[in-house]
């Protein structure tokens, strides 16, 4: 732990310890190697460093240094981006942002927050519940994941089918820019700023147009009632066609999230069973909230609409603790599928809602194709799709037959009108998917804006787009893997 | 995962890798990390991690070098011994974590593994060595040290060298616990030599074998005391099998596996006949339910460990699931109630204990926020880690509320720190054990009957 | 160049009687054209910008023309690319709740379409029957019940954009929830038509509410710690309006007919819950307000009355102006007190409103030119003063070669420049039109 001087001659390493102190800066390999990689596990690479920084002033210093030296430099958070956002592909200095992981203020009157970036999501939430209040975007990591990082991403969850991703509850950013200066857009919260939306811009942009630092966000009150339903399908159909139903009849449910039935095998299998049956093909998690006396009405549309659609068995929740059983099942099903599989890869591909059946009976082709299973958890009422590649790293070529199948279910999602990610980013692993659903211009429009931001590309370099120089031997790559699928 | 048993029944693991950086015997097991995909969902649930912030101090960061090291990145050196020592081996992490991985028992054969490379040195190998090899499996000369620490305290020697200032050239962390220091008693073991079974008062519905600790039978000699009076209180007959020792889980900890090994063996042996091991700290309790961990290598021995492992239970588990008699009294206090680690995460005894306490009557639990964190004992770690345990201990002292006169729990370890932590911060609660009250109420019960309702019993 | 070849080349791109010269001379608002074209297709439109953009022809870009008076310093442009002929569905997906429309589209025509279906865009903009979807977006128009439903910015999933060199592309997409890129439909909400023509938008829907009405607290004594403690109670409960809105009493006496500061409170929702909520009002502010309740269609008569407030054109020797002024949430209480304060001074007709759960107010003032404008000046002074902001969205093209319609520049400024210098080298679309002059 603590270290007795700086043990280097690195001179850079030196200098950014005059910056942030000497405990505040990692440079041996035994500890970098623990930042070689984030959520996303299939690339890795060293950093050159680490540094701690205790302040925006710190953040700015070390910016201003990394520009001024050519040190390509990187934002990270808890590091559980799942598209490998914080992955320092070229031996960046990783800015690690979880000392600086204040609550700043809160002010319930006015309905917001400001928070340090290295803040952890739950947190908030947790800090102003007893008041009544909640920070709404519930991304599964939320237990670890920090809220700068939520900017970085665009951060999702369960959720956010009625209240919004990240986005919709940004009010303001302080950030350091990538040659170092500290721009302060609306801390203070107040909305429609005169001037091109940089708070929508830089939400989702990956780390790679600057380093958020200081985070105004929305907070909510909590609705009046809850009610929970979990409706049991034989058929994947006929609990897809109940997920347009509830939808179209008027009703906009906090959450609704469907399994299929590897899904249901592998969170049976884990840690939080609920004695879901397991030969169903399809289970509907639902919530409506708000009024008391009017989500009572919903539960009985909803209960309706199941009815209709065949459902074999529908139950609402009877109590909190039932409520928090179903969901710890759901949220924890990624982790899950290591009881039935040894690795997975997970996809994040949206659709319209309407397609579902469709784009289902796509995706077990591709399953039967590549002889690889794949468990569907998915946020249905927004048609944001998780598919869950099983593989088996240690047989040689499975991670590439998973790569390529996990690729081909976002293929088919762009296809019906879709899109590659809905909520875990582009990062290093969908940078060519992009051209899925863009095309070459289109991505160059996107890159004009990083360079008005980031006209050196020393920050966070090579992800969200795909290659320049890849681009026509990538799409003879990509076009050869369809063939072999479709 | 089923993969694991079957690979466990079968031959034992061997260095199919030839690139990794493991070169001795009894090695992290590959199937242990294969589970982890680095979600990242430990990182809020770690202790180290809370403090430094840093990734290589937290679980899926150390799993990560582990594995490292085995896929030949890493060497197994002093960079690679920091983040693997600096670990409390409080197990919240596979609370949290979705998959079950156990990193408690990657950090432990990791240690293992830095231990042989790396033997060690200077004053803090003299006092590991000391305690781990000199003291705690010796019950004669932890006898001794007994009598040696109830002299200085009842000679009023201890006043003196408080006084004096002779206290203060002890090194800072060593003059706190010597601050709060427990009266030493007489050891159950010393007390109980010549009985085999101590009976069960009234009806025997059952036999029980007790593990005293090596440490608990000596500073804690009451707690031991407490534990035999609640079993036969509830019809338990007690023994105390001589020839067991030293649980073994300090040296495991700091990865002395070898003598982990030798202890076992012994503790085994010597618990053979029992049909249920009862122990009353959380620590040992863990340890004894995971010597299977330890003899990977062992076959044959490994089949014993896991019989033997199958007989342990802590006595708040044992109470509760075998039924025990409420107590009629009340014992009116304002309590909390603190996790021990090895209960809460190690052992996923969580409601038992606390069913135990709110059923005394007149008992008010109050709440302790984040009750399973650790704090800070870890076995020998406050000694060997100072900074990172005072730390950990200012961060748990937070969570205890201020308006209760009791804080109980189910580890001696805990109990020491926790002891600690309420003098620096100059709070005034006392450190109970979970049995001691439960007896203590019994023995109220007992002196109102006797007395014809007098008041006898004296909290304190 | 003159007039007339312009006339003559912009002909060949699109059929005669859609390109008309423009009226000069009398156009008091300005940002109009010297040829005003009227493209059909996005093939017209990238055309038109094509011929532009190597021609360094300047072009402004309307439809509905209820903005005009927003922003800009310039009478008139080569061109006036009017998007009032681009008008239609494009795809309305009843089941994804999704629909993509043409950009000229009038927003009234949009919302009585989709009522067929109980299905609604969740803005509420102001003079919808004018006002395109285009225009709302590339303005970030909202009104009162963005509270409930957010603004342009939660609503829109996608665009289509064309580039002032005569490129499409696309943002976001069909579906509600993208992280694929740059969230570039950010972007374009907001940006006055400064780098782009929007074409084609995509928005999420929601369903029509089953019930709605509008409760109207009107408060006798003016007692501002009442209105203030009503709506932070309000806010603090688990009720769920959808807006909360101050109206001035000049601007109550025109929608009521009642001269008292009132506080106008929607809810939407099904019956039952709309009448919980109602009681749950009536119980917390019966003791210091008057309340009136108007249910259903009472309830969006009030609304489509208010949208369409301070629309009547002006009278001679009469100035206008409306400002857009942003401060913290209950801090419009401070604003919509200092109009009734400045109409008293200055003699100025005043309206405002102003959201407590969002903090946008907008104020509309008229009267004797330098009373106005001296009015902008303390109001500018006050939204400072509140850490806020006060944008002038309705002027006359005299006044806004005069006042500074957007404010200072931003910190930031040189980012914004850079956006448009990159996308827009030449400067050709909407220029001047935007804050510090881009």
């Amino acid at each position: 732990m603590a270290k007795k001087g700086l043990q280097t001659t690195d001179k850079d390493i030196i200098n950014l310890a005059k910056i942030v102190g000497e405990k505040e800066i990692l440079f041996k390999k035994a500890d970098l190697l623990a930042y070689d990689c984030d959520g996303f596990t299939i690339h890795k690479h060293l950093p050159k460093a680490v540094v701690f920084p205790n302040s925006t002033k710190e953040v700015a210093e070390v910016v201003k240094y990394c520009d001024l030296n050519q040190l390509p430099f990187l934002a990270r958070g808890a590091g559980t981006g799942l598209s490998g956002g914080a992955i320092p592909l070229n031996g960046e200095v990783i800015i690690s942002l979880v000392k600086m992981k204040r609550l700043l203020s809160v002010d319930l009157e006015n309905r917001r927050a400001v928070v340090e970036p290295g803040f952890v999501n739950l947190k908030l939430t947790n800090s102003i519940a007893d008041k009544g209040y909640y920070y709404a975007p519930d991304p599964s990591s939320q237990y670890a994941c920090t809220i700068g990082g939520n900017v970085a991403e665009n951060a999702g969850g369960a959720h956010c089918l009625k209240y919004g991703v990240t986005t919709n509850h940004i009010l303001g950013l302080e950030v350091v820019l990538p040659s170092g200066e500290i721009i302060d857009i609306s801390t203070n919260g107040v909305l429609d700023l005169p001037g091109y939306d940089l708070l929508g811009l830089l939400t989702g942009s990956e780390g790679t147009l600057g380093i958020v630092t200081k985070i105004t966000v929305r907070i909510l009150k909590n609705p009046e009632a809850k009610q929970t339903v979990l409706a049991y399908f034989d058929k994947v159909e006929d609990g897809s066609q109940a997920v347009s139903d509830i939808i179209s009849s008027g009703i906009v449910p906090a959450a609704l999230e469907m399994m299929d039935k590897t899904a249901i095998e592998g969170v049976e299998a884990a840690a939080f069973p609920v004695g879901h049956p397991k030969d169903i093909e399809a289970l509907l998690l639902i919530e409506v909230d708000g009024i008391s006396v009017g989500i009572t009405e919903q539960i009985k549309q909803i209960l309706e609409v199941c009815k209709k659609r065949n459902v074999r068995e529908v139950k609402v929740a009877q109590s909190e603790e039932e409520r928090g059983r179903w969901w710890a099942n759901r949220k924890t099903g990624f982790g899950a599928m290591g009881a039935i599989s040894p690795d997975y890869l997970v996809q994040d591909g949206v659709i319209p809602r309407s397609r579902l059946p469709e784009v289902l009976a796509r995706i077990n082709k591709i399953s039967e194709e590549s002889g690889l299973r794949i468990a569907n958890i998915f946020h249905a009422g927004d048609g944001n799709l998780h598919p869950l590649v099983l593989f088996d790293a240690r047989k040689s070529g499975e991670i590439e037959k998973a790569l390529a199948a996990g690729s081909e279910c976002l293929r088919v999602c762009a296809d019906v009108g879709g899109t590659i990610t809905g909520e875990h980013g582009v990062g290093i692993e969908k940078r060519e998917e992009m051209r899925f659903v863009f095309t070459e211009r289109e991505i160059a429009a996107q890159t004009d804006i990083r360079d008005v931001f980031n006209p050196k590309n020393l920050l966070n370099a090579g992800k969200l787009f795909p290659s320049p120089g890849r681009c026509v031997e990538v799409k003879k790559e990509m076009k050869n893997a369809r063939e072999t699928f479709v | 995962m089923s993969l694991r048993e079957n690979e466990l029944k079968g031959e034992p693991p061997c260095h199919t890798n030839s690139l990794s950086n493991y070169l001795w015997s009894d090695p992290p097991d590959e199937h242990k990390w294969a589970d982890c995909v680095h979600c990242g969902l430990c990182l809020e649930a770690c202790p180290t991690y809370e403090q430094t912030g840093q990734e290589q101090h937290s679980p899926r960061g150390r799993v990560h070098l582990i594995k490292s090291v085995a896929e030949g990145k890493l060497v197994v050196d002093d960079d690679f011994a920091d983040p693997v020592f600096v670990c409390l081996d409080c197990r919240a992490c596979t609370t949290a974590c979705p998959a079950d991985v156990d990193v408690g028992g990657l950090i432990e054969e990791a240690r293992g593994q830095v231990r042989q490379a790396m033997p060690l040195k200077g004053w803090k190998g003299m006092t590991s060595k000391f305690l781990l090899e000199g003291l705690f499996p010796h019950q004669s000369r932890l006898h001794s040290l007994g009598s040696l620490l109830a002299f200085y305290q009842k000679s009023g020697l201890q006043k003196v060298v408080r006084k004096t200032g002779l206290i203060n050239m002890m090194p800072k962390h060593l003059v706190e616990m010597e601050a709060i220091m427990p009266a030493i008693g007489i050891p159950v073991q010393k007390k109980y030599k010549e009985q085999k079974v101590i009976k069960a008062k009234g009806e025997t519905k059952r036999e029980v074998a007790m593990l005293t600790g090596c440490i608990m039978d000596i500073m804690f000699s009451d707690i031991n005391q407490s534990t035999i009076n609640v079993l036969t209180k509830n019809g338990n007959d007690v023994s105390i099998p001589k020839n067991q020792t030293c649980c073994g889980a300090l040296h495991v900890h700091a990865g002395d596996r070898e003598m982990g090994r030798k202890l076992a063996k012994q503790n085994i042996e010597a618990f053979k006949d029992a049909e249920k091991v009862i122990t009353n700290a959380a620590g040992c309790g863990c340890m004894l339910k995971e010597y299977p961990e330890l003899f990977r290598e062992e076959p044959e021995w490994h089949e014993k460990a896991e019989e033997f492992a199958q007989k342990v239970e802590d006595i708040s588990k044992y109470l509760y699931d075998t039924g025990y008699e409420k107590p009629k009294v009340e014992l009116n206090t304002r309590i909390t109630y603190h996790d021990a680690c090895h209960l809460a995460h190690g052992q996923g005894v969580r409601e038992q204990p606390r069913d135990l306490l709110i059923n005394i009557p007149g008992v008010e639990m109050v709440h302790m926020p984040n009750a399973d964190r650790c704090c800070g004992s870890a076995g020998v770690y406050n000694i060997t880690n100072p900074e990172m345990a005072g730390a950990v201990l200012e961060s748990k002292m937070k969570n205890v509320p201020e308006d209760v006169e009791m804080i109980s729990m189910g580890n001696p370890g805990c109990m020491l720190q926790m002891a600690v932590g309420v003098e620096k911060y100059g709070r005034n609660q006392k450190i109970v054990h979970t049995v001691q009250l439960l007896d203590w109420a019994y023995q109220k019960e007992e002196n109102e009957r006797g007395n014809n309702g007098e008041k006898g019993f004296a909290n304190d | 160049m003159i007039t007339s070849d312009l006339l003559n080349d912009l002909q060949i791109i699109v059929s005669d009687e859609r390109v008309v010269k423009g009226q000069n001379g009398d156009d008091f608002l300005g940002n109009s054209g010297r040829i005003v074209v009227k493209p059909e297709s996005e093939e017209e439109i990238t055309k038109i910008l094509q011929y532009a953009n190597a021609h360094n022809r300047k072009i402004s870009i309307a439809a509905g023309g209820t903005k005009r008076g927003f922003g800009g310093i310039t009478e008139a442009e080569d061109i006036e690319l009017s998007l009032e002929n681009f008008k239609g569905i494009m795809e309305h997906t009843v089941g994804d709740m999704t629909l993509t429309v043409k950009s000229g589209t009038p927003f009234k025509e949009l919302q009585a379409y989709l009522a067929q279906y109980n299905q609604k865009i969740s803005l509420d903009p102001f003079y919808p029957e004018r006002a395109t979807i285009g225009g709302i977006i590339a303005a970030n128009d909202s009104g009162p019940k963005r509270l409930g439903y957010g603004s342009a910015r939660d609503a829109v999933i996608g665009l289509r954009i064309a580039y002032p060199n005569g490129s499409v592309i696309r943002t976001g997409g069909k579906v509600v929830k993208n992280v694929a890129g740059y969230d570039m439909n950010k972007l374009f909400i907001g940006s006055m038509g400064t780098i782009g023509v929007i074409t084609e938008v995509t928005l999420k829907l929601r369903p029509l509410p089953q019930y709605e009405s509008v409760i109207l607290l009107a408060f006798p004594d003016g007692h501002h710690e009442w209105m203030k403690s009503f709506a932070v109670e309000l806010l603090d409960s688990m009720m769920e309006p959808v807006a909360l809105e101050l109206l001035s009493p000049t601007l109550s006496e025109n929608l009521t007919g009642c001269r008292y500061y009132t506080v106008a409170i929607s809810f939407e929702d099904v019956e039952a819950s709309v009448h919980y909520q109602e009681e749950f009002v009536k119980k917390l502010s019966s003791s210091f307000a008057n309340i009136s309740i108007l249910e259903k269609e009472k309830a969006c008569q009030f609304w489509e009355h208010f949208y369409n407030i301070d629309h009547k054109e002006s009278e001679k020797n009469e100035t206008k102006a409306t400002l857009k002024i942003a401060v913290i949430n209950l801090d419009v209480i401070r604003v919509i007190k200092e109009c009734e304060y400045l109409s008293d001074i200055h003699n100025l007709k005043i309206e405002g409103h102003g959201g407590f759960g969002h903090g946008l107010c907008h104020v509309h003032l008229s009267g004797a030119v330098e009373d106005v404008k001296t009015a902008i000046t303390q109001l500018r002074k006050l939204a400072t003063e509140l850490n806020g902001y006060a944008v002038l969205k309705y002027l006359p093209l005299k006044l806004r070669q005069e006042i500074n319609v957007w404010g200072e520049e931003p910190s930031y400024f040189s980012l914004l420049k850079g956006i448009k210098e990159k996308i827009d080298p030449k400067k050709i679309l909407n220029p001047g039109r935007f804050v510090g002059g881009i």
